[in-house]
Formats: structure tokens, sequence, C-alpha cells
């Protein structure tokens, strides 16, 4: 058995909408990225405002082997010098998992390489760790994504507790329905951000909500509706409005992200605060999350992954391989709602 | 039958006035626009069959499958919000939980998979009034629905 200290993993990774594959060379929890091929499907879903699961299949099926190839020979590695092939069994659309999950099933038994089966949700976390310095535990994470708004602490690498979650919307898809509401096109986080950017985020007072319950919960749902019945009370709306309207909602969400995993932080006692997912994407959460942290908790460090490896892509998927348990590709199963 | 709710919480009692009537068997599809209190609804409807698990917003996943315990064994909560029509609903494989006697399941945005639905589907149009707390729900059985 080969050192697990010194290992090339083949990630792959079908959740949702992107279709990935990559190469990572692990030498002792230092990464090296030999590759990162992502192939996403947002024009073909953008007209729908949503992934179509069907259409989402279809088309992983038809990326996923491409990418691999693309991914083995930017990486110029062969199969044999793979060690391991690590592949996202959840959570996410079961009909987008099996395709990635089928593949890796095939390629382990065909090249004999063990299997890693990996938690969409640790890998977004695990995307910490690509770059090199070490991270100081306890930690407190915030996961932000189209489906998922948690706040994770752990107290090594290996440790995962979920003290809080979203009780209704998630963080991003407020961000879509929101830009649904107005109008403006999908995916909603990055065309409101970017709208967000000439409009004044104090113009229109949106609830903060939950940002003074006792507990680290969330909810998204009536922040919606509140930007709904602003929407339905304006009696003209320009672009100057609309700006105003994302600034706007754009800081109530971000607020109530930040002052949860700073108050999270405060509580644990953390030594890092890190952000997660692909909502960690957006700029504002970064600026806000960073300025809070020093601020606050100035002997904290705050760990965010770059952008590229915020958003769903292998690499993190093939990092998460790295510190988790092989599975006998037998037993890989895909599971929709996997949680952590 | 016709109802008048003034907050969350009347919604919440008033789907649990509805779970108490369920056998167990029964597709429940909520029509309504964004923020008319579908997802308020079906949290109401978990809290009676006493999930304690939080109902979450089945947007992204589109189907959530909630265990309990007693006669009704599962809620299997769906969103069709982002789906183009009935061929999606069977590709996630919902079908296969309706009228399963110890499931119930509810369905928001049904308007996208309509034909997909059991004729039976107790259906639950919600709408936002002028005053914007206030909603108007209607609670009717598809047989009496035109289309059929």
């Amino acid at each position: 058995m080969k050192n697990k200290d010194h290992i090339t993993i083949l990630g792959i990774e079908s959740s949702c909408d992107e279709t990935a594959a990559a190469v990572l060379q692990c030498n002792r929890d230092r990464f090296e990225i030999l590759s990162n091929i992502v192939s996403s499907q947002i024009n073909i879903h953008r007209p729908y405002g949503g992934v179509i699961p069907e259409l989402a299949a279809r088309n992983h099926l038809e990326n996923i082997l491409p990418v691999i190839n693309q991914a083995l020979s930017e990486a110029k590695i062969a199969p044999n010098k793979i060690d391991e092939i690590a592949v996202t069994t959840g959570p996410g659309l079961i009909s987008s998992l099996l395709v990635g999950a089928q593949t890796a099933k095939t390629l382990a038994y065909s090249w004999n390489k063990p299997i890693v089966s990996i938690n969409h949700l640790k890998a977004h976390i695990y995307a910490n760790w690509l770059e090199s310095q070490p991270i100081a535990f306890p930690a407190i994470c915030l996961v932000v994504s189209g489906g998922h708004t948690e706040l994770v602490l752990m107290k090594n690498k290996n440790s995962f507790k979920k003290i809080g979650q979203t009780l209704d919307d998630a963080a991003g898809e407020a961000f879509d329905k929101v830009a649904q509401l107005l109008n403006i096109g999908y995916p909603g986080g990055p065309i409101i951000s970017k709208l967000a950017e000439s409009g004044n985020p104090a113009a229109f007072d949106f609830p903060r909500p939950m940002i003074k319950s006792n507990n680290f919960n969330f909810s998204f749902s009536g922040l919606k509706t509140a930007v709904l019945y602003t929407r339905k009370k304006l009696p003209k709306i320009n672009k100057k409005i609309i700006a105003d309207i994302c600034a706007s909602f754009q800081q109530a969400a971000t607020e109530v992200l930040v002052v949860k995993t700073i108050r999270a932080g405060q509580k644990y006692r953390v030594k890092t605060i890190m952000l997660a997912g692909g909502v960690a994407a957006n700029k504002e959460l970064r600026n806000q999350l960073i300025k809070k942290t020093t601020e606050k908790l100035p002997k904290v460090k705050i760990k965010i992954p770059a952008i590229k490896y915020c958003t769903d892509n292998a690499v993190m998927i093939a990092a998460a391989g790295y510190f988790c348990k092989k599975t006998p590709w037998e037993k890989i199963k895909v599971d929709p709602s996997l949680s952590l | 039958m016709k109802y008048t709710t003034t907050s969350a919480g009347e919604t919440l009692a008033l789907a649990k006035k509805v779970a108490d009537s369920l056998k167990g068997g029964e597709v429940i599809a909520l029509s309504g626009d964004l923020g008319a209190g579908k997802t308020t609804f079906a949290k109401g409807l978990a809290r009676a069959l006493k999930i304690k698990k939080p109902v979450t917003s089945p947007t992204f996943v589109l189907m959530k499958i909630y265990p309990t315990k007693g006669k009704i064994k599962k809620l299997v909560h769906i969103d069709c919000y982002r789906l183009t029509g009935p061929q999606d609903i069977e590709a996630i494989g919902a079908p296969e939980y309706f009228n399963q006697s110890d499931t119930i399941t509810v369905i928001e945005w049904p308007e996208k998979v309509k034909a997909a639905l059991p004729k039976k589907t107790i259906v639950i149009k919600f709408k936002i009034e002028k005053n914007i707390n206030k909603r108007i729900i209607i609670i009717q059985k598809y047989g009496k629905n035109k289309r059929d």
C-alpha cells in the first residue's frame, strides 16, 4: 500500500450543474493542483431560471469522460499514476450525482484503484486547505451555497459539528429568488452582486431575520418576502431603484451571516474563521467577514478560498479525498440529502 | 373551503388542522406566488406530524424526505419551482411516493407538473391580499377541478 503522505488523487464532481474533474498531488497536507477542469452548464439552464434535473444529467453524461480526460492530460498523468479516485456522493441532485458516482465506480473497478466517497459540503470546507498554511483549531466555518447555509464547528480536521443552519431558504436561494422577483436574470448571486455595486445599501431597510435570536440559525424566506412587498409597493421601477434594492438586500443578508459567524467565533473561542460554498464567491460577504473578524476578533485568523475554489469544482473533492476514508467501490451509494 | 389568515402563525394553525384530517397516502399541492405561505404551510404540516428536523426549502435539491413515527411514516416535500414539466418530476423519482399509505406528499409549484399528479390530489391555493399580511387560502379536491 502506498503511503497516504504522497499521493495523487483524481477528483470527480457532478452534484449539480458543473461537470468537473481535477488532479491533485498531496504531499503531507501540502497540495499541488495539477489540473482543474470545470464544464459549466449555466448557459443551458439560464432560460429556465434554475437547474433542470433531466437536462443536467444528460449534459453530465456527455461531458464527464471528456472532462476527466482533459484533467488527466493537463496534469500529464497517466491513469496508472493515480492513487485514488474521490467522487461526490451527496448532497445534490440525484440524477446528477449518479453520473459522477457511476463513472468513478467504473474507473475504480477497471483501473483497480481505491475510491473515496465525498460529502460535497465537507469538500467545500476542505477547499480552505488548498493553500499550504495549517489551520488552527477550534475553527468555525460558514458554509453558504444555493442549497445550504450552515455554521460548522471544527475541533480538528475530521470533526464537523453543525451548530446552526437555515430554517427555510438557503442564502444562495434567496439571491436567486430575489433576482427572479426583480426580473433581472439567473443565477441571482453574481447578478445582484454586480448591480449592488452601483446601489445604496441603506436605501431600503430590509429585515435582518433572526439577527438577535439566541442561537446560530438563519432564516431568509422572510427577507425574500420583504423584498417582494417593497417591489409591489413601488409605483415605478427603474435601474437606480433595482440597484438600490439589490444593494439593500445584499447588505441585509450579508449582515446576518457575518454577525452570527462572529458571534459563534466568540462563543466557541475559535482560532480560525473560514468561509466556504458557492455564495463565498460574493465579494461583499468576503469583505465584510474579513473586516468584522479583524475588528471584533483581531487574534483570529480568517481563511477564504480563492473564488474558483468556492464555486463547485473537483479540486476540493480531491482535497477531501486526502482527508477521508476509502470505500469499497461496491458500497458507493449516492444520497441526495446527505448532511454533514 | 375558503380560509383567511393574517399571520404566519395562523397559516401554521390551519396546516395543523389539515394535518389532523390526513389518513396517509394523500398528495397535497400548494399553489401560490413567492412569499404566499406555501413553505410556512408545509412547516405546519411537518410540525403536526411531529417532525423535529427543520423543514427547509427543497428548491435546490427538489425533494426532501422527513421520516416520522406513527401511522404516517414519511413526509415528502417537493418543490417544482425550477421544473419544466411532468417528465422532470418523474426524473427525480417523486411519483414513487404518491398514494403510499404511510406517506404524505406535499408539492409546491404543482402547476409545472400537473399531468404527473394523481387525480385525488388535494389542492391548496394561496393568495396574497392587498393588506400584505393577509392570505386567502382555498382548499379543494382535484376532482372538483374543471380539468378533470
